[in-house]
């Protein structure tokens, strides 16, 4: 039997939304364990501290611009304190939250986030010269595999993370 | 396929892919590799679309894993209707490849054209019944602007009659493409017969 009052989700969507066994969105959404399970493993995938490539501190920051952009208060919350727990300097995550990449200084990192902009905010013109910005910033292909991945894969957990709070609010307005 | 649909730049024809950077040859790759390429689609191993995001078989097979339990899953919503909302996403997003393979599946499951049709022309005004202009709305709502889809956005496709499973598995299928198509169309492009 699990005790409300100490539940503590593992899930980090259930634990952004506060989505807690009693309440029938739970119920809903664990009738899809297997996406559940996936979900939460491509995440814990994509920022795996042990992952050879981009630093974690890196994908972090790419996340949160992702966030801030898309825009998902809740998602950018997670990622800023993750990276605040990393002890990032600050100056560096306000330029990210504030969007103003190009005064990032490290070059890398620079062209991480302006691919990240373009992916987030207009897909449809990220084009062959977008991408092959990456590797003459001198990303290795897996890198820009690990990069493209997990700007998309926040781009379907924001939306999860929307879908089900709303989900929710309506039933606790019932 | 019954008719061939070309329409503002989007098509139901069968579209090649090519990738803009290296992808991974069969000769080099792991055992892991290629286990993850054939867990994720019977032609993985000759799209290079698998073969370049195989560079990362883990995330692939994770993402793979998602993908088939959003669109195949039995029960829940219609797979026609989770087909549809995947155009609808595509065709918001501009990814000709993802709308031409998702119009085609749409076509084999629901045996008609016509709400593709109306998908490529408008999606704003798409839709040939009530429930499916519920979906329409929401999939534009849910890729377009996430921060407003409130709780009036899960009300109205209640009150076209979607249960919750249903609604769970729209927004999965909404937000998975969400995920495929910034994929499709960052890392290669459509190839047109």
């Amino acid at each position: 039997m699990i005790l409300m009052t100490n539940y503590l989700p593992s899930d980090t969507i259930d634990r952004l939304i506060k989505l807690t066994p009693e309440l029938s969105t739970f119920t809903v959404r664990h009738q899809r364990d297997k996406v559940v399970a996936a979900t939460q493993k491509s995440e814990e995938g994509l920022f795996d501290p042990t992952l050879p490539g981009l630093t974690l501190v890196e994908r972090l920051l790419v996340a949160l611009l992702a966030c801030t952009l898309t825009p998902s208060e809740l998602c950018a919350a997670e990622y800023h304190q993750r990276l605040v727990h990393l002890k990032v300097e600050q100056n560096l995550l306000d330029l990210v939250k504030r969007g103003e990449i190009e005064q990032v200084t490290d070059a890398r990192l620079r062209a991480m986030l302006t691919f990240s902009r373009t992916l987030i905010t207009d897909p449809v013109n990220a084009d062959q010269a977008a991408l092959k910005a990456l590797p003459q910033a001198g990303l290795s292909t897996p890198e820009v595999v690990t990069l493209a991945q997990l700007i998309a894969f926040v781009s379907y957990q924001v939306r999860v993370v929307a879908g089900l709070n709303a989900m929710k609010l309506l039933e606790q307005q019932a | 396929m019954s008719e061939r649909i070309e329409i503002k730049g989007f098509t139901n024809a069968t579209l090649g892919w090519k990738a803009w950077l290296d992808v991974v040859s069969l000769d080099a790759a792991t055992p892991e590799q290629i286990a993850v390429l054939e867990e994720s689609h019977p032609q993985a191993k000759v799209s290079d679309y698998y073969l370049f995001l195989v560079h990362q078989p883990e995330i692939l097979k994770q993402r793979s894993v998602a993908f088939n339990a959003i669109m195949y899953a039995p029960g829940g919503m219609p797979r026609a209707e989770r087909e549809l909302g995947a155009t609808v996403v595509s065709r918001i997003n501009g990814c000709v490849y993802c709308a031409s393979v998702h119009a085609q599946r749409f076509e084999q499951l629901a045996k008609r054209t016509d709400a593709v049709i109306e998908v490529f022309t408008d999606p704003q005004t798409a839709g040939t019944s009530e429930r499916e202009r519920a979906i329409v709305q929401f999939s534009i709502e849910l890729t377009s602007h996430p921060e407003r889809v409130s709780p009036a956005s899960i009300q109205a496709l209640k009150n076209v009659g979607l249960t919750e499973l249903e609604i769970l598995d729209l927004m999965h299928s909404v937000a998975i493409f969400a995920w495929a198509n910034r994929l499709m169309l960052n890392l290669g492009e459509p190839i047109f017969a």
